[in-house]
């Protein structure tokens, strides 16, 4: 365990159970590096999480408070939860690909509208892994998983210029990001500045997945060959194309009002009398 | 047995639900217990709006109307829907939109309500109009109470429904 | 004491501020909207947030989400609603929120005639979710004196038992006006035999204790306790586990600590029942206002019968339907499911009246009684008598 992990993880869930190779550890601790240098302590976040893989391997593991929704229903139990929190405490989500950009949709696009004050780390290993290696929103095109046998035919949300961000863009989030587990520091950045947005943050982030994704749909178990690949995800020629670029992809931090804090502006003048 | 049943139908705009609730209020200011049930008819043409109260000394335990004691008729439908279970109660109709079915009998009043109040210079007040003429018919509840009523449900206008439920009333 | 005349929608609304809600996030439906738009006036005035939900899935994960850091929350649906609410009424009741549910029955199935009484969702309000493994607690109220107070006792029991209780209503109860008595303090609820619990907030580490007892603080989020709440089974410290072994301790709990206290949940109203009556009417909701007053007047013309109305649905009573005798469901749907758990727990002969969508008439109901004084067959059929 590093210093990290003694002071903002359970030692119950290290280490976690997720598969050797898995890409997960690594978007997990670039969070923590963030809370780090953003001096956040334990007491300062509540931790939520999805389901699927990002989901239950990071439920927990947080030493301070935790909460998990049903499959994509955490950004509505979080959009709860902002009413009830001081403003001061933070609430990070970490989800998967299928939580937030499928079933749980319409409820994160509604967060996006309402400006809920969360940072929401999708966690995307490109498909439904955790229940076996399914094609999913941002399963490339044409590749072959255990439910697309003839490649996947479904367009998806991130190839041919369409970008569940400019849908999240539109919807009015406030901080958009794209990542991929493998880089360095401009990760570690964008998620202080997520976290930094008192309004809805987003980072997709993308990460190897070993066990499924590399053995069917990339064809080899060799996790340098699969760790090579998703290197190459952003560079020129990448499977989703030229405009499909690491970093910040949209910052309007702090431009909106936040929900919590309109109702309680409102409440306030009701309370009053001014508005009746 | 105090409970007595009061139907009040009309079409959609009439204050027929205002007029019910106005009762209501005043019977429970009184001391009494009240119960309404508001339906609509969902035919565009000849629907109705339907207001049930029941008014009792004792706990009610049926909300529904099933015989009337009083029946306010304000549209031809509302009427020609429901005349048939008041036949033994007292029948309120205002002529100038209801045509009355059979033979005049002393339990059909006929109610110029729409009239009166276009003479007070408020048309829109011939539910309350219609009202005095309930309570008239009713008795149970004190002048008091009904004007506390008309002022807790209708705090904006409530001097011109005082006028108008008192012209009902004197009829 | 405030007099007023009001509807029952309004009553509601009441009763949740008078309890101490300060989150109420909904989903316009009919009929129970009207909850939805007094909640957005009032709540503002008490100190608390009202949220109008993108559908009811949201609605429900939304008060989840502010019971999680403390609040008081409720929602108000009619059936199309309540049947979304499946997947966090479970993640509620696995997690042991205490939140309040209303449902104001119209008559469906589906989207049926919105504005049409219905008791369609007695069985779903059993069984709201999936999985099985728990009980539920539901309350329902038949005046809008009823509706008030009830929604009272609901926040009362969801704090004690940690738990989400239903509020079972429908469209007459929650339209339907009549008069009102609201206290004004808190003094005043305490004499109408209605008590407030505050929140309390577990200071962990044994969040989830392998007991039946109740008054355990729930979970409550942000306030630095490592609570931990989630779908999955969890530990007594809300770690996710595959142990069949806690997954066999929860569910216990669940069960246990609901059926271990069920004095304080059960509750009925039995009228003309002293005198061993040959027939016995049993109802929930509206239809129990028409079967008093036609109870009544079958006493008057001589017939042996009284009523048993039933003001919590679940846990079952049982024990109520001990006595022999011939037992008349009657209902707001004409598939019968009152009528099934009459069956299950008297074990004698048990009839059935159902009407869709509207109430039966007080003669027709003397009329079904006096079929059956005479031992005659009702025209509805006679429901099949079960032996357990």
């Amino acid at each position: 365990m590093d210093s990290l992990s003694t002071r903002y993880l359970r030692a119950k869930k290290i280490p976690s159970t997720a598969c050797g190779g898995c890409g997960l550890g690594q978007v997990h601790k670039k969070i923590l590096m963030a809370m780090d240098e953003l001096a956040l302590g334990v007491g300062d976040v509540v931790w939520g999480s999805g389901i699927g893989c990002a989901g239950r391997q990071t439920f927990n593991t947080w030493k301070g408070d935790n909460f998990a929704g049903t499959h994509g229903r955490v950004y509505a139990i979080a959009t709860g939860l902002r009413l009830a929190l001081p403003e001061d405490k933070k609430i990070i989500i970490t989800s998967g690909d299928g939580d937030a950009f499928g079933i749980g949709l319409s409820h994160l696009l509604h967060c996006a509208r309402r400006n809920v004050d969360i940072t929401v780390i999708v966690a995307d290993n490109l498909g439904y892994q955790s229940t076996g290696g399914q094609y999913g929103y941002t399963t490339p095109l044409g590749f072959v998983s255990d439910s697309s046998p003839y490649g996947a035919i479904e367009q998806n949300w991130i190839q041919n210029g369409i970008d569940i961000l400019d849908v999240l863009r539109a919807g009015g989030a406030t901080f958009l990001a794209r990542h991929s587990s493998l880089e360095g520091y401009d990760a570690v950045k964008s998620v202080k500045a997520a976290i930094k947005n008192v309004g809805f943050s987003l980072i997709h982030f993308i990460y190897p997945c070993v066990s499924h994704f590399g053995p069917v749909s990339l064809k080899t178990r060799d996790i340098d060959r699969i760790f090579h690949w998703f290197k190459g995800i952003f560079e020129a020629g990448g499977v989703f194309g030229e405009n499909f670029k690491s970093g910040i992809f949209h910052d309007a931090g702090n431009s909106r009002p936040e929900f919590a804090s309109s109702l309680r502006s409102q409440r306030a003048e009701v309370e009053a009398g001014h508005l009746r | 047995m105090t409970r007595k049943e009061i139907l009040i139908s009309g079409f959609g705009g009439q204050g027929i639900v205002t007029a019910g609730r106005i009762l209501g209020h005043a019977s429970t200011l009184q001391g009494l217990s009240a119960a309404m049930l508001v339906s609509h008819g969902t035919e565009t043409r000849g629907g109705y709006v339907r207001s049930q109260v029941v008014i009792s000394e004792e706990a009610i335990d049926s909300p529904i109307v099933e015989k009337p004691n009083i029946f306010c008729a304000m549209s031809q439908a509302a009427y020609n829907r429901f005349f048939g279970i008041s036949r033994n109660g007292v029948i309120l109709y205002d002529p100038d939109l209801v045509k009355r079915i059979g033979p005049p009998s002393p339990t059909y009043l006929a109610i110029h309500a729409g009239a009166a109040a276009r003479e007070l210079g408020i048309p829109m007040s011939a539910n309350m109009v219609m009202l005095g003429a309930i309570l008239r018919t009713l008795g149970m509840i004190s002048d008091e109470c009904m004007k506390d009523a008309i002022a807790a449900i209708s705090p904006r206008f409530t001097e011109l429904n005082l006028m108008a439920f008192e012209a009902g009333y004197r009829t | 004491m405030r007099k007023l005349f009001e509807t029952g929608n309004a009553a509601i609304t009441e009763g949740a501020v008078a309890a101490g809600c300060n989150l109420f996030a909904g989903y316009p439906i009919t009929p129970a909207t009207e909850i939805a738009e007094n909640m957005s006036r009032r709540l503002p005035q008490t100190g608390g947030f009202y949220v109008q939900a993108e559908d009811e899935t949201a609605s429900l994960h939304i008060c989840i989400g502010g019971a999680l850091g403390g609040l008081k929350a409720m929602t108000a649906t009619s059936g199309p609603g309540y049947v979304l609410f499946a997947d966090p009424y479970g993640w509620a009741i696995g997690s042991e929120i205490p939140l309040v549910i209303v449902n104001s029955q119209r008559v469906g199935p589906i989207s049926g005639i919105t504005g049409a009484p219905g008791q369609g969702e007695f069985y779903l309000s059993r069984y709201p979710t999936h999985g099985g493994n728990f009980e539920t607690i539901v309350l329902a109220p038949n005046s809008v004196q009823e509706a008030f107070s009830m929604t009272v006792e609901a926040f009362y029991l969801a704090e004690r038992f940690r738990t989400p209780v239903t509020l079972l209503a429908d469209q007459l109860v929650t339209d339907g006006w009549a008069s009102l008595s609201l206290p004004e303090n808190e003094t005043e609820l305490n004499e109408m035999g209605l008590k407030v619990v505050p929140r309390s907030i577990h200071p962990g580490p044994i969040f989830y204790p392998p007991t039946d007892e109740i008054d355990v603080p729930p979970v409550v989020l942000g306030q630095n306790t490592g609570g931990a709440c989630s779908d999955w089974t969890p530990t007594e410290e809300g770690y996710d586990t595959e142990d069949i072994e806690d997954q066999m301790k929860h569910a216990n709990r669940l069960i246990g600590k609901i059926l271990s206290h069920r004095d304080l949940i059960d509750r009925h109203e039995s009228i003309y029942m002293d005198d061993d009556p040959e027939i016995v009417l049993v109802s929930y909701g509206s239809p129990s206002r028409v079967i008093g007053s036609a109870v009544k007047r079958a006493r008057e013309a001589g017939m042996s019968v009284g009523c048993i109305r039933l003001k919590s649905l679940w846990p079952f009573q049982d024990k109520l339907f001990e006595r022999r005798a011939v037992y008349l469901a009657v209902e707001l749907n004409v598939d019968g499911q009152l009528v099934r758990e009459v069956a299950r727990a008297s074990r004698g002969e048990v009839h059935f009246l159902g009407k869709c969508g509207e109430l039966p008439r007080v003669s027709e109901l003397i009329e079904a009684v006096d079929c059956l004084c005479d031992g005659c067959e009702l025209k509805s059929k006679k429901w099949e008598t079960v032996v357990w």
